[in-house]
């Protein structure tokens, strides 16, 4: 068990070195994609490796020769690695837009890191009305088309629902595993749940399901730490959180039970249906308005109460809000959240994540007195 | 150095214009007529039903103009807004607080609480505010989604897409607020003045090619509410006439809008809505003219090709997108060869990148884009962080550094060239 | 002496000790300037605090430690932070306090407090240096002035101008650039206090402002802060007689309260 906890540390701790030893030892291209929705499965099914792009670990520097500091760590994190050449395993790029950041960002990254592939998707809001849905199956037709054309090799209806069956078989392994936290609090620590689902975004899911289908019984074999305050973690668009906050979120008494993250429950949420039209199905994973996005323009379905139902489902004492600094689609929601948290007597604390990370202290600070409005001191 | 800045008589026409745009929305609801509040391009299906529509960005540029900007971020922030959040947003949840509990504002920015909301997403903050608003307020929203494109190829898919929505779900949403069909000869009618009024508007363009230019880009800035939310309004048309004739005088007398005139400017991003004044008292006193920029270009460039008759919704889909500036000017990567060809039409001699802290849309690709320019004309740029009415996100004394160095670099190639 | 407890609340600026006795009583406090090394400094000043009574250390029977340096009190029993502390002080003074604003060195926040002096809810500002001790000293530098003469001057201002920027180093230069351009010391003055109530009107938007409103911290002790925010919150201001104590000061009744359960 260790072991394989230490190859997921491993791995998203340093996924630029394993990435281009992977490649190198199974000649293939690796895509990068930019979080949240895109349809991995179609890449998966053109015969490449799709990962999922990070925040690295090093304060951003050459990178603000070319982007704002105002802008969100990922980005800001994606464009310092692209202009320090960190990125050159790459052999493609897919980005679509879900937020301002990801809107501008392919120039940057076109000029700088010059991929020989890069795709830009114009996945459409949540709004009502047919088109949406015609508009978005155009778009991964497009994807699809221009994949094959990249590859050399067609995706067929058999490969892209194996794929499919690939994916969902993660989903629901990944699944598991929150099924076991949630029913033993403390079984897994927050920082190897996030590395947990990190990993799933780095490394080829066939060999992610076989190192999970060996880790799950070896899991169940713990025992969980002492109870202790049961809170839920939201938020956290497109990036992981620190460890460190993590940790000192479980040192200070507490405990996550369960979480609305997007390296957390939201990747694996929703399977894919296997079909005759497997593009189809695929949009209709985009089209659920559960769990709720921000950045998918959908107005009626309210995040909050999603959350509020997850703290209900696992009796959480407390709800913390995981807000990456300068993330427009969680910035324009937050006054909302934050408002009906406080209405429906939920305690809440907010942590921003910043990308560059200078002290802890104010973070314990803050959510040290969170445990002692709830907890009492 | 001695400088002048010599005032237009017309633009203090469009005061007066404004002003009674946003009195009649304001009045609205007591004469009985339905109200939509309005992002992205779209106010011209509402004005087709004779209903009175806010535009996000407009009345943002208002209220900074009204030196109103401040005190309703203020009432945000003291609702729960964050500072980092897109000002205009901000804007409006202040706005929107203000009249939810009865703060006291200004009463020429008030707004009334619409009837419909309609989610132009130019940009995705554009959605995030008309959500916000519905989970405040429980508003009736129709959304449109309306990427800016990154190349030429998807242009046509995207207008398509526009098309439909307008169709199947604009049209329809409109014609069930207001109990009637959606009224096309208005539509076109509104498009036959806009066309009038923006051919005008193009050959007042041509004056910013004179050296001096008679005009700044500033007095186009006043000047964009004729070609944009003020469509469909005849005084545009006098307006622009004027405008032209004030414009052929001093171009004739050789009278520049700053004297002496030394640099021409191009300036991309917002135009500092509520810092128009200062910006201008900055530059002005160096000889320096903001003449050109990718946001005041972006209002229908090309007038000439639109059709009001027969298919009004097919020529304003046409503008927004293949035929426009709209879908051009949003994202760099196909605004740089617009940037390219105003340098060589307006002779420019530096850049300057007006990156607004709290606007994704127009902060980023900034340094990249000067890099370019320079490679290609030789020509410097600037960025300067500061917002489009947020005060407290503007340093003077970064402002007045950045704009020196400009001025500096500027001469110094000069100086190379000539050589 | 039957019973005696203490709060020690380690600031970035300043040492703050709390004596109380079972009664809940202050018997004496202390004020210190912090060096470098916490530890030295929370023991100096609880050892000064002591000393006026005529006790030490080991006369206490529990001692609470709070503030950034809290962690970092070895002969601390127990460490809560500043948030839980500075609403059990508030309540302390003022029983019907609901909004405390405190501004410390290095951050500012706003809590929410109940009847009995519990947090329920808080803000913190600790991103922005506006509306924190420190922009305010750096602040009176720029203007050549110390704190008190800043405050006294900027009663005098006429002219209503902006600092703008709320960012240090632009205010800074910005002050720079006011002097220049030939405006007062009062005036400018004046701004920066303006800037400093409006970032923290911001703070307590994001909980509501319920009255009544107290004010904790060094900062409090700055009649030209006061002043200003209290003209923007349009709430007269409670201000405990010695503001910068009350942090340690609910550290200590937490002492209390786990020493005599
Ligand atoms: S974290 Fe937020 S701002 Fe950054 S890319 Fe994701 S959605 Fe956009
Ligand atoms: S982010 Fe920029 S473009 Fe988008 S709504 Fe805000 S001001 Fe407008």
């Amino acid at each position: 068990m260790e072991r394989i906890l230490k190859k997921f540390f491993e791995l998203t701790a340093n996924p630029y070195g394993s990435l281009a030893e992977w490649k190198e030892k199974n000649k293939k291209k690796v895509i990068g994609c930019y979080p949240m929705q895109l349809p991995e499965e179609i890449i998966h099914a053109a015969g490449m490796l799709p990962v999922i792009i990070w925040r690295s670990n090093e304060p951003v520097t050459m990178g603000h020769a070319h982007i704002a500091p105002f802008n969100c760590g990922l980005t800001r994190s994606f464009v310092d690695d692209a202009v320090k050449g960190k990125l050159s395993f790459l052999d493609g790029v897919v980005f679509y837009r879900m937020c301002l950041q990801a809107q501008s960002l392919p120039f940057i990254i076109e000029r700088n890191a010059c991929p020989s592939y890069m795709e830009y998707l114009y996945l459409p809001a949540l709004y009502p009305g047919a088109s949406i849905r015609d508009y978005l199956i155009e778009e991964f037709e497009r994807l699809k088309k221009s994949l094959e054309e990249f590859g050399g090799q067609e995706i067929t209806v058999q490969s892209l629902n194996r794929s499919i069956s690939v994916y969902n078989r993660n989903r629901r392994l990944l699944a598991e595993v929150y099924a076991l936290r949630r029913e033993k609090p403390g079984l897994i620590k927050g920082r190897e749940m996030q590395a947990i689902v990190n990993s799933s975004m780095l490394m080829p899911k066939e060999e992610h399901n076989r190192l999970l289908e060996e880790l799950i019984p070896e899991l169940k074999k713990r025992s969980p730490a002492d109870q202790k305050v049961r809170v839920v973690i939201y938020g956290g668009l497109c990036q992981t959180v620190q460890p460190e906050v993590l940790d000192l979120i479980e040192s200070l008494g507490m405990v996550i039970v369960d979480d609305d993250m997007y390296v957390g429950s939201r990747y694996f949420a929703n399977e894919v249906e296997a079909s005759e039209k497997p593009v189809e199905s695929l949009a209709n994973r985009y089209l659920k308005k559960l769990p709720p996005c921000p950045t998918k323009g959908d107005w009626e379905t309210d995040w909050t109460d999603y959350v509020i139902e997850i703290v209900k489902r696992n009796k959480a004492q407390g709800v913390i809000t995981m807000l990456v600094k300068f993330c427009p689609p969680h910035l324009c929601y937050y006054p909302d959240l934050k408002r009906k948290f406080a209405e429906h007597g939920i305690p809440e604390v907010l942590i921003e994540l910043e990308h560059e990370v200078i002290s802890l202290e104010q973070t314990r600070t803050r959510l040290q007195s969170f445990i002692e409005i709830i907890g009492g001191v | 150095m001695e400088y002048k800045l010599n005032r237009l008589k017309t633009t203090s026409l469009i005061g007066p214009m404004v002003d009674k745009h946003w009195e009649g929305l304001r009045l609205a609801k007591q004469k009985g007529e339905k109200v939509a509040w309005c992002s992205g391009p779209l106010f011209i299906f509402p004005y087709a039903m004779n209903m009175k529509c806010h535009f996000m960005a407009g009345y943002a540029a208002y209220c900074g103009g009204r030196n109103q900007a401040d005190r309703l971020l203020e009432i945000a922030e003291d609702d729960g807004d964050l500072p980092d959040t897109c000002s205009y947003h901000r804007l409006h949840m202040g706005m929107a607080a203000a009249v939810e509990k009865g703060i006291p504002v200004k009463e020429e920015v008030i707004l009334p609480i619409p009837d419909l909301m309609i989610s132009g997403r130019l940009c995705p903050e554009m959605s995030h505010y008309a959500e916000g608003l519905y989970r405040k307020m429980g508003i009736r929203v129709v959304g449109v989604d309306a990427a800016p494109p990154h190349r030429e190829e998807d242009m046509l898919p995207m207008e398509r897409f526009f098309e439909r929505q307008i169709k199947e779900n604009l049209i329809p949403a409109l014609e069930e607020v207001c109990g009637r069909p959606f009224d096309y000869d208005r539509m076109s009618e509104i498009l036959a003045v806009l066309k009038k009024t923006a051919e005008l508007r193009n050959e007042c363009w041509e004056y910013f090619k004179k050296t001096p230019s008679p005009w700044t880009l500033w007095d186009y800035g006043v000047s964009i509410a004729p070609v944009f939310y003020l469509m469909g309004n005849p005084e545009t048309i006098p307006y622009y006439e004027k405008l032209k004739a004030e414009l052929a005088e001093r171009a004739e007398q050789n009278v520049g809008a700053v004297e002496p005139e030394k640099y021409r400017l191009y300036w991309d991003g917002w135009l500092p809505w509520g810092f128009l004044g200062k910006f201008i008292r900055k530059m002005a006193p160096f000889g320096a003219v903001p003449l050109v920029g990718r946001y005041p270009w972006e209002f229908f460039p090309h007038p000439e090709r639109i059709e009001p008759y027969p298919d009004p919704v097919r020529t304003f889909v046409k503008q927004v997108y293949s035929d426009g500036g709209l879908a051009r000017a949003n994202l760099p990567a196909l605004a740089l060869p617009e940037i390219c060809k105003w340098i060589e039409t307006y002779s420019i001699d530096g850049l300057i990148m007006f990156s607004s802290k709290t606007c994704r849309m127009w902060n980023m690709g900034h340094p990249d884009t000067i890099d370019e320019i320079e490679r290609r004309y030789g020509i410097p740029g600037v960025v300067i962080e500061a917002d489009m009415v947020d005060s407290r996100m503007l340093s003077e004394a970064q402002i007045d550094t950045r704009l020196s160095a400009l001025f500096e670099m500027i001469e110094t190639r000069k100086k190379a060239r000539k050589r | 002496m039957s019973l005696m407890v203490a709060g020690v609340d380690i600031g970035s600026l300043c040492t703050k000790t709390v004596i109380l006795s079972a009664e809940r009583k202050i018997l004496s406090f202390n004020i210190l300037r912090s060096g470098a090394v916490y530890r030295g400094a929370a023991e100096s000043s609880l050892n000064e605090a002591l000393k006026t009574l005529g006790f030490n250390i080991k006369d206490l029977k529990y001692v609470v430690s709070t503030g950034y340096g809290r962690a970092r009190v070895p002969f601390a029993d127990a460490e809560v932070t500043e948030i839980t502390c500075h609403a059990r002080g508030a309540n302390y003074f003022f029983p019907e306090v609901r909004t405390v604003i405190d501004i410390g060195g290095q951050d500012s926040k706003v809590i929410r407090v109940n009847e009995t002096g519990q947090a329920v809810r808080f803000v913190m500002n600790d991103k922005c240096a506006a509306g924190t001790g420190r922009f305010l000293e750096v602040m009176a530098g720029a203007l050549g002035v110390d704190l008190e003469e800043m405050s006294e001057i900027a009663l005098y201002a006429h002219e209503d101008i902006e600092v703008s920027s709320t960012c240090t180093v632009f205010a800074e230069s910005e002050i720079i650039s006011l002097l220049a351009g030939g405006y007062e010391k009062r005036e400018i003055a004046a701004a920066i206090y303006k800037a400093i109530a409006r970032r923290i009107t911001g703070l307590t938007g994001q909980i509501g402002l319920v009255e009544k409103v107290a004010m904790t911290g060094g900062v409090a002790k700055s009649g030209g802060v006061v002043r200003a925010l209290e003209k923007k919150l349009g709430v007269a201001l409670l201000i405990p007689p010695e503001p910068q104590i009350v942090g340690a000061c609910g550290a200590a009744l937490i002492a209390r309260e786990k020493a005599l359960p």
